[in-house]
């Protein structure tokens, strides 16, 4: 078996013999992360209303649904209609704390059942959480970002922010306002490399997800179809008081 | 491939392919498809040429300190908890996965598409260790199901009708299955679902890896990624000493052009950024990740002629302009990676020998170097492997011959005079409907599969004398 030494001295050789093909360099990078991307938020709090169209538009190009409410109040109203519409019984959302609301106090009344996820780690939670969230129809999250020019939502994993919800239930509902919008890839690039400057953020959670609409695949004789594997259906759902 | 493949000769796979209607069919409506998407995605993104630009200037950076970038990605994978393998050879990738699944009894195994795990062959492996491999993506799924392998890098099944699918899953998953796209992607999807959740090993790919944050990089569209790097215990993730870049930065630029390259989205469904195993204050998502670091051949070209190759990104897009792929689809080329792009890397793993015979099967128009998204050269290339066959001797004699009396012929003024003054009268008896369509002797193995026009009755400098 290789070891590091060998196979990094052998590289490291053909790179010394190697002239290169044209002189280049690697993308450059904002000096200074943090400060571009407070600087970034502080623009935005200018530009969302744009952004946020072009985030509409383009998330229903990727057959995502767009829903726009007032307050954090009115968000469990859309999720029992959308659950009364598909006769699902079961949600699993993230915990009231990261997800800004408690779903339980305003779904179980109205007959849904209701698993939220419990805050940090432990196998027996993980356990119970997971046949909870394989057997729910709609799963709730908030999320990181909404990138505009591209229709997606972008979910950093952590405490009571576990991976599954936005994946194992039929349908993703994420609610998200104007601070998470941003118009750009490359202005995800500066949050991300703000997120990696901070040694305690960049332990957060060891996943992000970018989601652009729902799961799709197109491997039988080309016809696009949803609901492969993720979600069928993706709503984003715009809190404006958020 | 197996072994049984190659033995045929690659114009006996080639003519195969050629009768297959079917496969004609369906890799004519396939590609022009993904051509289509393609370039209306570029169409409406003014900005793309100039990104793909710096994409391309990214990969060479990497490349000019490719030791350096490894070592800073190993050690942040290490720092986040993960384990890294170094893996000089497929054997040795193999190796390692076994024996991870040795030590811990791990018999379910469920994986995303990865042509890396593709290369090294490691389901045959798995199985005779008594693993059990399950493909996840659809594709691969059917593919896997019919025992045959990917005839395209993004669209393995492109070569089956919904028919045989639809008869495929009625033998293999107990039922009856309408020939329905919906019908039989939504039967994948609840048989796979209870794979993921029982599986205790995922094993994926990496589209890319970011060095200076220790990140492995799917890019995904159905959530088979997703599910194979949450759900089971321990992620194995394989990838080129080729797919790592500097930085996040980077990274966004990557994503911007491949999607677009490859179906025509903006961004593929799902991009998965997969920081170490599971943190302790997190509910889900493996104990642990391996990321196992593949050279195989490949740093042997880091100085060498196919250096440029080593920027490819696995988009598929030289595969679909390419008017021999387009006719003789992925199967024929006999290797994991068909296409213009995949004789360039048969070459990197096995040898300038294994392609003696592919590195002819291009036509050198130059669409696949147009639509690369990282500009890689393709045809120059071929020409260069096409020169060292011939000065390794590896091409047959009578080849080598011919193209040395050509490249005389070529070289004298008076010896293409006097071959333009045979020629004109030697044709005469060959030409039918102003082309040359058979020719007598060793000459007829060339116009047995193509026509060539006549040496035209008089030449270009003639013609131009009596313009004066």
């Amino acid at each position: 078996m290789a070891t590091r030494e060998e196979m990094l001295g052998r590289i490291r050789r053909e790179v010394r013999r190697a002239p290169g093909l044209f002189a280049a360099s690697p993308a450059p990078r904002p000096a200074h992360p943090e400060e571009a991307a407070a600087a970034l938020r502080r623009e935005m709090m200018e530009r969302w209303p744009a952004a946020l169209a072009r985030f509409q538009e383009e998330l229903e190009r990727v057959a995502g649904v767009f829903h726009r409410v007032a307050s954090l109040a009115e968000v469990p109203g859309v999720i029992r209609d959308l659950a009364r519409q598909r006769g699902a019984r079961s949600v699993v959302g993230w915990e009231p704390a990261a997800l800004g609301l408690d779903l339980r106090a305003t779904l179980e009344p109205a007959g849904l059942s209701v698993t939220v996820a419990p805050p940090g780690g432990g196998e027996s939670a993980r356990l119970a959480h997971r046949e909870a969230a394989a057997g729910a129809q709609i799963g709730v999250t908030g999320v990181d970002w909404a990138l505009a020019e591209t229709g997606t939502l972008i979910l950093v994993s952590g405490s009571g922010r576990p991976r599954s919800t936005s994946l194992l239930p039929e349908t993703h509902v994420a609610v998200f306002g104007k601070g998470h919008l941003l118009e750009s890839l490359e202005q995800v690039g500066i949050m991300l490399e703000a997120l990696h400057a901070d040694a305690a953020r960049s332990l957060s959670g060891a996943m992000i997800n970018f989601i652009t609409g729902p799961s799709r695949t197109a491997d039988i004789e080309l016809t696009l179809t949803r609901g492969v594997h993720g979600p069928k259906e993706v709503h984003a759902v715009f809190v404006e008081a958020l | 491939m197996s072994d049984q493949t190659l033995r045929t000769p690659f114009p006996e796979r080639a003519s195969a392919a050629l009768k297959d209607t079917f496969l004609q069919q369906a890799l004519g409506i396939a590609t022009t498809k993904f051509i289509g998407l393609r370039q209306e995605s570029f169409a409406g993104f003014p900005e793309g040429e100039a990104l793909r630009d710096r994409a391309r200037a990214v990969k060479e950076a990497t490349l000019q300190k490719l030791d350096g970038y490894l070592a800073e990605l190993a050690d942040n994978v290490e720092r986040l908890g993960g384990h890294v393998h170094w893996a000089a050879t497929g054997e040795e990738a193999r190796e390692i996965i076994l024996r991870l699944c040795r030590d811990r009894g791990l018999r379910r195994v469920v994986k995303s598409k990865s042509m890396a795990t593709e290369e090294i062959d490691l389901n045959k492996a798995l199985e005779a260790a008594g693993v059990t491999p399950v493909e996840t993506d659809l594709g691969e799924y059917i593919i896997q199901l019919a025992h045959e392998k990917p005839s395209h890098i993004i669209a393995p099944a492109i070569h089956k009708t919904k028919g045989q699918v639809a008869e495929l899953f009625s033998k293999e998953l107990k039922g009856h299955f309408a020939a329905d796209p919906e019908v039989l992607t939504a039967a994948a999807r609840k048989e796979l679902r209870q794979k993921f959740l029982q599986a205790d090993m995922g094993i994926t790919g990496a589209n890319f890896a970011v060095a200076d944050t220790g990140t492995v990089v799917l890019v995904t569209n159905e959530g088979n990624g997703r599910m194979v790097t949450s759900l089971p215990r321990i992620h194995v993730a394989v990838m080129g000493i080729e797919k790592v870049i500097p930085s996040m930065t980077d990274l966004m630029l990557f994503l911007a052009i491949l999607a677009r390259s490859a179906t025509g989205q903006k961004l593929s469904v799902y991009t998965t950024l997969v920081r170490g195993p599971r943190h302790p204050e997190e509910l889900e998502g493996p104990e642990e990740l391996h990321l196992i670091l593949l050279d195989n051949g490949r740093s042997a070209q880091i100085a060498g002629k196919l250096r440029e190759a080593l920027y490819c990104l696995r988009c598929g897009a030289c595969l679909n302009v390419c008017p021999v792929y387009r006719q003789i689809g992925g199967h024929a080329y006999g290797h994991t990676y068909p296409g213009p792009i995949g004789i360039l890397l048969t070459a990197m793993l096995k040898g300038d020998r294994s392609v003696k015979e592919l590195a002819h099967a291009s036509s050198l128009c130059g669409a696949c170097h147009e639509v690369c998204p990282v500009r890689i050269d393709i045809p120059r290339m071929l020409v260069e492997l096409r020169e060292g066959l011939d000065r390794d001797r590896i091409a047959p004699w009578g080849e080598r011959l011919v193209f040395k009396m050509l490249g005389r012929v070529l070289g004298s003024p008076m010896l293409f005079g006097l071959a333009g003054r045979i020629g004109r009268v030697a044709q005469k008896p060959f030409v039918s409907d102003g082309r040359l369509t058979r020719l007598p002797l060793v000459f007829g193995r060339w116009t047995r599969s193509r026509d060539l026009p006549p040496v035209a009755a008089k030449t270009f400098t003639q013609r131009w004398k009596e313009l004066q």
